[in-house]
């Protein structure tokens, strides 16, 4: 073959194989990767929602456990495409040097991270899945309308993933993104309507919770399941897609400067 | 002449207040192997990472790169998708065997996948990793990495292999493996591009070399050329200074040339005999007559004492 005629791989492709290469060392290790996501939500639902739910008849006029189970699928999402973002991207960008490596291959920094946030949506389409199975199980989702937060699970992952890669982009010394977890995502949990709604919030924190991301991926994703649909939902919708490309651009930004030297 | 693979032009490359790359200039010609000579931060591996952009050279109006006629600062994709790199970490994926990091790479290049099965097969055999497609990588020794790397770096079927020091820390076994299969690489028409640190690997393996000293060209040549044209073809070591008052009062004017360093001393003669004649009565542990080689050239011309970057 002439030199000419050698035509790099198109985007799709670079993407695919990106991507193949994170999919590729999630299921070497299938059990012990493949069960957490599943138990998680089994775990949440006999103690928080049985043993708590007990005490409390209804939650935004729907059964607490319904309630619950709306938002689950998306905060699984959350912490999953968090860890891989993080951690994750940490260890193969500083301690495993994979990214040198992979770069060498016709692939730009851009391509690598992409590629890299749609695994992170994949693994929370894949986490979100999960929970939405369980929670069917139990009769806690509405099956078909159910199925429909298993899509904001990826969208919730990539935005997330996006935040994520934003912040590793930062951080130096891995045991600094403790910040991050405890700092940003444990309050965000708990302060995006997940386990209580936001109008029980104090007048003047509402406007801070819908800053936060997770509010608009927890209110799209109950929405959709217990059948409540109305135009504001697409408002819900530009603002995932807003920070993720948002922070996604700056994100890889700035860790091409690591790479690319 | 055949028109060169690789055109360098007055490149520049700082990082902060450090000039990494101070104004090379040079050019590769297809099926040779090139070599990039400097000691540690002379900028070598900087050159390399500009080939395929791992690193960005200084915007302005100087500075021309030229691969394959791509600039990599505007088709990055098109210079990678025909060279293979051997960085100077064995940067494989810990987290999967040598043939997932194989097939993970072969579908970066975009292979199909019966072609990869088959390229991937081929280069185990031709590097003598055959039996290890299965291994974790953390099982492999450090030689066999080295070669599995330089696998991973020809799964494309490339035109330009670049290796960043591809033989430091390897036994001399491995090395002189590798230098074998690096020179029937060659015959097949590859262009190989390497820094090294060991002379003796660019003596066996280049047929052009370029010295780099502080981000500056101060050298280049075929290395045999470098060797008759640059240095008097004998030496005398004088590996206990103290001899050498004694040694030099017997040493005719302009007969030969003194380097002196720290704890020995180096005395360059073009006539055999002259230091031949010096040599004579020296306790034998404390001398050695023998012909220069390219190590003797590139302390000529980069000097003996260590710099800042090192």
């Amino acid at each position: 073959m002439p030199v000419s005629d050698v035509r790099p791989p198109s985007l799709g492709l670079r993407l695919y194989s990106v991507w193949f290469r994170h999919m590729r060392v999630y299921t070497r290790n299938l059990i012990s990767n493949g069960l957490p996501p599943l138990l998680e939500p089994v775990i949440f639902l006999v103690g928080i929602g049985i043993g708590l739910g007990r005490y409390i008849d209804a939650m935004d006029q729907l059964p607490y456990l319904v309630f619950l189970a709306g938002a689950l699928p998306v905060t699984s999402a959350m912490f999953t495409a968090s860890y891989e973002c993080t951690f994750g991207t940490f260890v193969r960008l500083d301690f495993q040097k994979c990214y040198d490596g992979m770069i060498a291959a016709p692939v730009t920094v851009r391509d690598l991270f992409v590629g890299e946030l749609l695994w992170a949506g994949s693994k929370g389409l894949f986490f979100s899945a999960c929970v939405v199975l369980v929670m069917a199980l139990f009769g806690a989702l509405p099956i078909p309308m159910g199925l429909l937060a298993i899509p904001i699970g990826f969208l919730t992952g990539t935005m997330f993933g996006a935040l994520s890669l934003l912040v590793t982009s930062f951080v130096r010394n891995i045991n600094h993104f403790s910040f991050y977890f405890t700092g940003l995502l444990s309050p965000m949990f708990f302060f995006s309507g997940t386990v209580f709604p936001l109008d029980s919030l104090p007048r003047y924190l509402r406007p801070l919770a819908e800053i936060l991301p997770l509010t608009h991926a927890v209110r799209l994703s109950r929405s959709l399941a217990v059948s409540r649909l109305s135009g504001a939902l697409l408002w819900d919708f530009a603002f995932l897609v807003l920070v993720t490309v948002v922070t996604g651009h700056l994100a890889i930004r700035r860790l091409k400067r690591r790479i690319v030297v | 002449m055949p028109d060169p693979i690789i055109v360098f032009d007055d490149v520049h490359k700082s990082y902060r207040d450090v000039k990494a790359v101070d104004g090379i200039s040079f050019d590769v010609a297809p099926s040779i192997c090139f070599g990039l000579l400097g000691r540690n931060g002379a900028g070598k591996s900087t050159i390399l990472r500009i080939l395929y952009r791992k690193a960005e050279r200084d915007r302005g109006p100087r500075g021309r790169v030229n691969v394959f006629g791509f600039d990599p600062e505007r088709d990055e994709l098109d210079i990678k998708s025909r060279t293979g790199v051997v960085p100077q970490d064995d940067n494989l994926d810990e987290e999967l065997d040598v043939g997932q990091n194989l097939r993970v790479f072969a579908r970066l290049y975009g292979m199909p996948r019966a072609r990869a099965e088959a390229r991937i097969a081929e280069l185990l055999d031709f590097m003598e990793l055959g039996e290890k497609v299965k291994a974790p990588i953390r099982a492999l020794s450090g030689g066999m990495k080295r070669r599995l790397v330089i696998v991973r770096a020809l799964l494309n079927e490339p035109r330009l292999l670049i290796l960043d020091e591809p033989t430091t820390g390897l036994d001399p076994q491995v090395r002189h493996t590798i230098w074998d299969k690096l020179r029937q690489l060659k015959r097949g028409g590859l262009t190989i591009m390497l820094t090294t640190h060991y002379m003796e690997e660019a003596y066996q393996l280049c047929d052009d070399v370029l010295v780099v000293e502080s981000g500056r060209a101060v050298l280049r040549g075929h290395p045999k050329a470098l060797v008759a044209e640059h240095i008097e073809p004998f030496v005398l070591e004088l590996t206990d200074a103290k001899l050498a008052p004694q040694v030099l009062a017997r040493l005719a004017p302009d007969s030969a040339r003194v380097e002196p360093a720290e704890e020995s001393v180096r005395v360059y003669a073009s006539d055999y005999d002259v230091l031949r004649a010096l040599a004579d009565g020296l306790p034998p542990g404390d001398h050695h007559l023998r012909p220069t080689t390219l190590e003797d050239v590139f302390l000529k011309a980069t000097g003996r004492r260590l710099d800042a970057r090192q």
